[in-house]
């Protein structure tokens, strides 16, 4: 048997060996890159539902009440749904996107405790990756969802949980 | 290493030089994947659209020059959501004299933010 050249088969292996494991490391480290991209997607989505509150918080006009506290104030969570939902989704070729929310509404009792009302809730959030966003409004003499209490002349918040189905 | 044909040195060294040049471009797209991550989450940490609601709301307040009255009952509300909702510290307070003076306090634990809004003379 000739014996010559072992060093090279040595090599010839140690090569192999080094090969196949940085095609592991390159393979093992591409798999970590995609939840990194999460925080992008929620940082989008942070922003896009909290301008579309802004823009129904602002007032049409001059010393008109805005469109958020007017839903509010008069219950009518289907023509927010319709708003929020044409705001948030709306694609630029006419179809829409998956978006999906739940809107709750924190306000303080005359005794200090801080109680939830849910003002709009139509679809089951399943933990998928959603991000909340909110805005101040203030409301006068109306009686919100199916809450018995009477809010006169108070700030509540407007919390929005929206995430991507 | 006696017999091993010595030739090549060149050739050996370029492909050490190779390798480490594409080792460090290595370290560079690695690094790359993180950029986004870091910038994003410094974006969702800061609480740039809670400052701007909360003044937007106090200055709906200053048609009516700051009236403490109506400025002490939204502060009752808007003190205690903030402090229970977003985990919070929030004040303000008229300090009018002669000019029309609002200070604006913010604290989440992380960003604080303080005003002195003042306007006419």
């Amino acid at each position: 048997m000739n014996d010559s050249g072992q060093l090279y088969t040595i090599e010839g292996v140690a090569a192999a060996i080094m090969m196949v494991i940085t095609a592991y490391m390159v393979i093992s480290s591409a798999s970590i890159f995609t939840p990194q991209e999460k925080h992008v997607a929620q940082m989008q989505l942070e922003q896009l539902g909290h301008d579309a509150l802004v823009v129904m918080d602002t007032p049409g006009e001059n010393g008109v009440q805005s469109n958020l506290s007017k839903f509010i104030a008069s219950d009518e969570e289907e023509d927010f749904n319709q708003t929020y939902y044409k705001l948030v989704n709306q694609r630029t070729d006419g179809t829409f996107d998956t978006l999906k929310y739940n809107v709750t509404i924190y306000y303080q009792t005359d005794t200090g405790d801080i109680e939830p009302i849910d003002f709009f809730k139509k679809w089951d959030y399943h933990r998928e990756n959603a991000v909340k966003v909110t805005q101040w409004s203030y409301i006068t003499d109306i009686q919100v969802g199916e809450s018995t209490e009477v809010l006169n002349d108070k700030v509540v918040l407007v919390e929005v949980l929206l995430w991507r189905d | 290493m006696a017999g091993l044909n010595d030739t090549g040195q060149w050739i050996v060294i370029m492909g050490f030089i190779v390798s480490i040049a594409i080792f460090l471009l290595a370290l560079v797209v690695a690094e790359s994947a993180i950029v986004g991550k870091t910038t994003s989450e410094s974006v969702l940490e800061f609480p740039k659209t809670d400052i701007q609601d909360l003044r937007s709301e106090l200055m709906d307040l200053k048609w009516e020059k700051f009236e403490s009255s109506k400025i002490k009952r939204y502060r009752d509300d808007i003190v205690n959501l903030s402090l229970d909702r977003k985990n919070t510290v929030v004040w303000y307070e008229n300090q009018t004299v002669d000019k029309l003076v609002l200070y604006i306090h913010y604290n989440n634990g992380i960003t604080q933010y303080n005003e002195v809004y003042s306007e006419g003379d």
